[in-house]
């Protein structure tokens, strides 16, 4: 909350998302690989299957092009971006994890340097040697697994560690086990994802085989992470479960999420079950394609509902998403956000520039300005306002549903155009509508303001009910009145003069 | 002074004493520098190896690029994950400047990965293609020590920020920003170099293509001495430049920072006179040999030396703050456990590689 700001178009959450999906995807199979490569290897040295071994160097081709270099980069990526869009938050991540991270930092010099040795020294070091340094790669991939999963699970179920403070009570935290069993189960899926195109570069006698042999792997994998999944679910809190379980979930959009990584579970399964088991002479290329978008799909939508159940927290029920920690909100609630961040102190001190900088500390972590949760679009305009009373019960009926209806859910459409001025009247001053939206805009912020006084009420050494609160998956604004009221003056700004008179001629 | 713009320090606190990390900075970032050293050093120079040879195959140039190049296989991924953990304690010691540096760089910092993923493809690409990757790749590894070099001066200078906040290229008019980069790419050169010189002496004396190995020995031995001439020079440029409180701070820090700068010098004064010695290294082996030696006691040496500027540059903020502590010995004397185990794994798998040669239907 007291840094400067990085202001990225796109928002960050998004450039973070990148990052983070494409080196999940990357570190999985560079573990997942190292099992299915190591084990083909250790069978094809003891049935002597010259096929078996091409599959497992060509296999090794790709393992070391791919993980050491992008998923090393990847890697160093998800720092980069996390300091750059939230610092305060991966301070205390590392800050709590530095020993953590500097063990999986030995483990990672373990697997690199494995994973070296064994893709150069084919052909060129007796069988048993090689073998060896396979099993140190794997040895060495999966520990580190085995380490920076206690530092992601503790981040959404952080335990005992709310109220001990203890290392360990957070990284053995309620879903550290399941979590483990399911990202292993996805290492295996990643690994024949990527490895059925070695395969295919088998004689075509042999290559039945192989691809059953890998078809035995994934479904290994599929089963494995299904039940993984399931136990993971079930270690969640109701207080997180109710956000994407049940006849009504809180977040709906997760709800279909989970949905959708399970549907594709399902159909890697079939898929697999098919044309790699029973019709192996079947597979083709589209069938390493179907399986592995059906792979990336589970995985991507496990990796979304990780990612949004926690919010609006960076680690729950202690540090939001933009650096915030609960144990700040009563002090910058007294004090101001200006008095603990130098660079929102500093500059303008008129309320729409001070209010941008409190914009770009406390909201800009989620929202962009026009892209990705933009916060223009869901602000209320003079062109809202015009739509509503424009066109009877037809597009502004529709409006009123979509954007007033969710405060004033009391008041039926036709008795708020009752209330409100006609169109031409908004027209000759728009400024009334202005602070009118002036107004419910500062509302907003004071009902946030608000739900932060509620938060700091939850007991801090337990999970927090975010249901409870009017903006479940929101962190509370932060600072006095007068910054609450600056933030507003900003935001309402975004309906310019000309914005409004642009939106005007697009509705005509 | 803008103390106010200076974040808060992390209420976690320190897991661990103060110089516990600064002892793990300093060392792993050695450790990083030797790679990194091979690789951007080793790029360069493979670049003009590469045209000098002019594609002819047993070109003494020729062999000399593909054999640096060869060397980066390794080199590059170790550099990386080497790097991993300088990353990891500046983050633990130095968030309230670090991350406010590399913020107010942004797209520049977040460059950097991918000028090292295009740096690092390309080098690939060479090996398999040819043609123009290989000067792709050292404009790329050029191009992340130029970044590192702005993050470095941007987060040592929080008197600076706003106007960094205003332009963050203007790093780039830092009078010690150009002497610096060249200070870290001339020991780059030298020192891979230098190694590339000791493997081609090895080779000329066992016997191997004596003729290639000692033209590519001397070679290397002319990049490693006219590198160092050069060094010499801008070492004391960049010394001249620092700001003047940096300056005093080192004068006035007695033997703490004196006494390595001092040898620092001393050192780099005696690598000059050794290269100087000989323009024969095959017939001087153990001079080659003491040379090189020289000179990673001269990299871990500075490597101290550029920490202790550091904390002067910063010193009259992080004096402004005192960090809680918050010890988690038995988390540290678990990874040091596991380091010494790691590493000790890392050796006994070479080691059984080194000995498990075997070829045809014998080997893997």
């Amino acid at each position: 909350m007291d840094y400067p700001i990085w202001n990225v178009a796109m928002g960050g959450g998004v450039l973070m998302a990148w990052v983070a999906i494409t080196h999940v995807i990357v570190s999985h199979f560079a573990i997942g690989g190292g099992l299915v490569i190591v084990v083909t290897e250790t069978l094809a040295v003891k049935r002597s299957d010259p096929e078996l071994r091409e599959l497992a160097r060509r296999a090794s081709l790709v393992l070391i092009l791919v993980s050491t270099v992008f998923g090393a980069i990847s890697g160093v990526g998800i720092w980069v971006v996390a300091g750059l869009i939230s610092p305060g938050a991966i301070s205390a991540l590392i800050h709590t994890y530095v020993w953590g991270w500097a063990i999986e930092w030995v483990f990672f010099v373990l697997e690199i340097v494995a994973a070296l040795v064994y893709y150069t020294t084919w052909d060129k070091i007796s069988k048993g040697a090689h073998v060896l340094v396979g099993w140190l790669y794997f040895i060495g991939a999966y520990l580190s697994l085995v380490i920076i999963n206690g530092i992601v699970t503790f981040m959404l179920t952080p335990g005992g560690w709310l109220e001990s403070r203890a290392f360990w009570d957070g990284f053995f935290n309620p879903t550290y086990w399941p979590s483990l069993v399911l990202r292993t189960g996805i290492c295996i899926l990643m690994a024949v994802a990527f490895m059925l195109w070695s395969a295919y570069r088998a004689p075509v006698d042999r290559r039945p085989d192989l691809v059953r042999y890998l078809g035995w792997w994934f479904l290994g994998g599929a089963l494995i992470s299904y039940a993984g999944y399931r136990w993971w679910e079930a270690m969640l809190p109701d207080t997180v479960t109710a956000l994407f379980l049940g006849d009504a979930p809180t977040l709906a959009t997760l709800a279909d999420t989970r949905s959708f990584a399970l549907w594709s579970l399902t159909v890697a399964l079939v898929v697999a079950v098919v044309a790699l088991l029973a019709a192996p002479r079947l597979a083709r290329g589209v069938t390493a394609l179907v399986l592995m978008a059906a792979a990336f799909a589970f995985f991507g939508g496990y990796e979304r509902l990780r990612e949004g159940v926690r919010k609006p927290f960076l680690v729950h029920s202690h540090i939001f998403s933009n650096g915030l920690l609960v144990s700040q909100i009563e002090t910058i609630n007294r004090d101001g956000i200006a008095a603990h961040s130098g660079w929102v102190a500093a500059g303008d001190p008129s309320p729409e520039a001070l209010g941008e900088r409190i914009f770009r500390t406390q909201c800009s972590s989620c929202h962009t300005l026009d892209g990705y949760q933009g916060i223009r679009p869901v602000l209320p305009t003079v062109a809202d306002m015009e739509l509503v009373v424009s066109d009877g019960p037809g597009a502004g009926a529709v409006a009123y549903e979509a954007q007033c209806s969710p405060c004033h859910g009391d008041v039926e459409y036709e008795d708020m155009v009752g209330m409100l001025p006609t169109v031409d009247e908004i027209r000759e001053d728009p400024d009334f509508i202005r602070e009118l939206n002036l107004g419910m805009i500062t509302m907003t912020v004071l009902e946030l303001r608000e739900m932060g006084e509620e938060i700091t009420a939850f007991d801090p050494t337990t999970p927090f009910d975010m249901r409870e609160l009017t903006h479940p998956t929101m962190p509370p604004f932060v600072g006095t009145d007068e910054e609450a009221e600056a933030l507003a003056v900003y935001l309402a700004s975004l309906d310019g003069a000309g914005a409004a008179a642009a939106a005007r001629g697009g509705a005509q | 002074m803008n103390v106010d713009l200076v974040p808060a320090l992390d209420a976690a606190g320190l897991p661990g004493p103060p110089w516990l990390f600064h002892f793990l900075l300093v060392f792993t970032f050695f450790l990083h520098l030797i790679f990194m050293n091979l690789t951007l050093g080793g790029t360069l120079m493979a670049f003009v190896a590469n045209l000098k040879g002019g594609g002819r195959e047993n070109d003494a140039n020729t062999v000399f690029a593909r054999r640096l190049m060869g060397v980066n296989t390794y080199a590059i991924s170790l550099a990386i994950t080497t790097g991993v953990a300088p990353l990891l304690f500046v983050q633990v010691l130095y968030q309230q400047y670090f991350y406010a540096g590399t913020i107010l760089l942004g797209w520049i910092w977040f460059a950097m990965l991918v000028f090292l993923m295009i740096g690092y493809y390309a080098a690939y690409l060479h090996k398999k293609f040819r043609g123009g990757w290989l000067g792709l790749s050292a404009v790329m590894f050029f191009a992340i020590a130029m970044v590192h070099v702005a993050v470095h001066l941007v987060h040592v200078q929080p008197a600076k920020w706003q106007a960094f906040d205003g332009s963050a290229v203007s790093v780039l008019g830092d009078p010690t920003y150009w002497p610096r980069l060249l200070h870290f790419v001339l020991a780059a050169v030298t020192f891979a170099a230098l190694v590339a010189a000791w493997w081609a002496v090895r080779r000329a004396r066992a016997g191997a293509d004596v003729e290639l190995n000692t033209a590519i020995a001397a070679s290397a031995w002319r990049w490693a001495l006219w590198a160092t001439v050069l060094q010499i020079v801008d070492g004391f440029l960049l010394v001249i430049v620092l700001p003047k409180p940096v300056l005093l701070g080192v004068m006035r820090g007695g033997l703490a920072t004196l006494g390595p700068l001092t040898l620092g010098i001393l050192l780099g004064i005696g690598l000059l006179v050794m290269l100087a010695r000989t323009s024969s290294p095959v017939e001087q082996p153990g001079l080659v040999s003491g040379t090189l030696a020289t000179l990673l006691l001269t990299v871990a040496i500075m490597s101290v030396t550029r920490h202790q500027v550091r904390v002067l540059y910063l010193d009259d903020f992080t004096s402004q703050f005192s960090a809680t502590i918050a010890p988690q010995w038995g988390n540290f004397v678990l990874f040091a456990v596991l380091l010494v185990a790691g590493l000790a794994t890392v050796f006994w798998m070479i080691r059984r590689v080194l000995t498990s040669p075997a070829e045809g239907e014998d080997a893997a």
